[in-house]
């Protein structure tokens, strides 16, 4: 057994004694295994390292936590119960689209942060009632809410797993917008269907009716969307007016978040970013801590390990391994799959088209966010709909979840004849 | 100018994570925001 290996299962064992006997936070746990790694690795306990993996995600953390301070904004100016009635007021009549758009709006905080846990806990959050006064069960709404969070995660304009492959073999993400947006909305359509309309097909409108909150629509009109529609000019901005200086994800969501101060129902400002602040901490101590994580690797030379292992797979074997192994990783985070074992298996693949490839994996990669124990969308989704246990939205899942892994393999296949048609620069 | 905004975002995130890390009850999450807390304050003084 090769050093390297035993230093990986060394960290292993105590990522998974951290989470499931101590019972520690996700983040403490990654951080103990890391200390532990180096540890193993001969490096002592190396405070350098340690600090300079948190720098990895610095800039991720401040997308998210922008994103969930201008969510939290826009939930409570009523902007996303103004949206959640009039989709379901002017589509009810066509439960199948009225769906679609319902899955569009849960996928949307995701696609704006890149963070599963912010779709989940925000648009997921305000979605499950409606969801289920449609007469759709706990157990398949927060299966929805759970695949929509991480296909969210997924879509275009902001593809953080994507981001993290690209980064480490030099791809800037630019041309991934046709990619993605293939890859994650025909699966959405199929996971909202698939799980929500055989229970819609003869949608009772007037009751539902009785229980939305139509309140904000009918008091502020138009401009309670104002702020959703400015972030979403800013983000596209600077693609269609180049000589417009690019502000960045964070600042774009605190212009918007800005803005929705003056557009709805009033805010008190600090308790609302207090809260978003707080509601992401777990996410982002995880994000510290896969930094620390992988820093560690890098240092012991297990990422390398790794990195080799997988390029010395036979190619038939690269797909199941793939299929597998990147999915279990994310079990520690979907963000250290992708970083951890996105860019070796992106090599693998060197000959197909690298940004089909790249967003393919990071489709993959997703998937994490359902593994436990962190199982981000997973938990938060089973939160939502008030169910106490997450394994049955998990076992729901399964359907889903293998047919994106065969979605992502297609597109891995078939990356250079697709390449031409569908990657934009 | 962007520098000097994204150093105002960094602090105020900074002091929204220092905030919740004094409120919150559990030792462990109070760990896990002084975790988040670390690279924000070395951003900030532009230290690293």
């Amino acid at each position: 057994m090769s050093h390297e290996l035993i230093i990986f299962l060394a960290m292993v064992v105590t990522f998974a004694a951290g989470c499931f006997a101590l019972k520690l936070p996700v983040s403490i746990s990654m951080v103990l295994s890391a200390v532990i790694g180096a540890l193993v690795g001969g490096q002592g306990i190396p405070l350098r390292h340690l600090v300079e993996g948190t720098f990895s995600y610095v800039d991720t953390v401040l997308v998210i936590t922008c994103a969930m301070i201008f969510m939290k904004v826009v939930q409570e100016s009523g902007a996303l119960d103004a949206l959640a009635s009039l989709i379901i007021e002017k589509f009810h009549k066509v439960p199948a689209l009225l769906l679609c758009l319902i899955m569009l709006v849960i996928m949307f905080p995701g696609m704006i942060t890149g963070s599963s846990t912010a779709a989940v806990l925000s648009a997921g959050s305000i979605m499950a009632p409606v969801l289920m006064l449609m007469g759709i069960p706990a157990l398949e709404t927060a299966s929805i809410i759970a695949m929509g969070g991480l296909l969210g995660m997924i879509a275009p304009p902001v593809n953080i797993p994507a981001m993290i492959i690209g980064g480490g073999i030099d791809i800037p993400y630019v041309g991934f917008e046709l990619p993605l947006t293939l890859l994650t909305f025909p699966l959405a359509i199929f996971t909202v269907l698939l799980f929500g309309y055989k229970y819609v097909k003869k949608l009772d409108y007037e009751a539902i009716k009785l229980k939305l909150n139509n309140e904000p629509r009918e008091k502020y009109g138009f401009r309670i969307f104002i702020p959703i529609l400015l972030a979403l000019v800013l983000m596209v901005l600077n693609k269609a007016v180049p000589s417009f200086p690019s502000l960045g994800m964070p600042l774009i969501f605190l212009i918007g978040a800005a803005v929705g101060l003056f557009t709805g129902n009033k805010i008190k400002v600090v308790t609302v970013c207090k809260d978003a602040v707080q509601s992401v901490l777990p996410v982002l101590g995880i994000l510290m801590g896969v930094g620390m994580f992988i820093q560690v690797m890098t240092l012991t030379g297990v990422r390398g390990f790794i990195v080799t292992s997988c390029l010395s797979l036979p190619n038939g074997l690269l797909y199941v391994a793939m299929a597998v192994a990147i999915p279990l990783f994310g079990a520690v985070s979907s963000y250290g799959a992708a970083s951890v074992l996105g860019v070796p298996f992106l090599l693998a693949f060197m000959s197909s088209n690298q940004i089909i490839t790249a967003s393919a994996i990071s489709l993959i990669a997703a998937l994490g966010d359902m593994m436990p124990p962190t199982a981000l969308a997973g938990i938060f989704a089973a939160q939502v709909v008030g169910m106490k246990k997450y394994t049955p939205v998990l076992k729901k899942c399964l359907i889903p979840a293998l047919v994106l892994i065969v979605w992502a393999i297609l597109f891995i296949i078939f990356a250079n004849q697709l390449a031409p048609f569908i990657v934009l620069k | 100018m962007i520098t000097l905004i994204y150093r105002g975002i960094i602090g105020l995130v900074l002091v929204f994570t220092v905030w919740n890390l004094f409120t919150e009850e559990k030792v462990t999450n109070q760990a896990n925001a002084a975790l988040v807390v670390i690279p924000m304050i070395l951003r900030l003084l532009m230290i690293k």
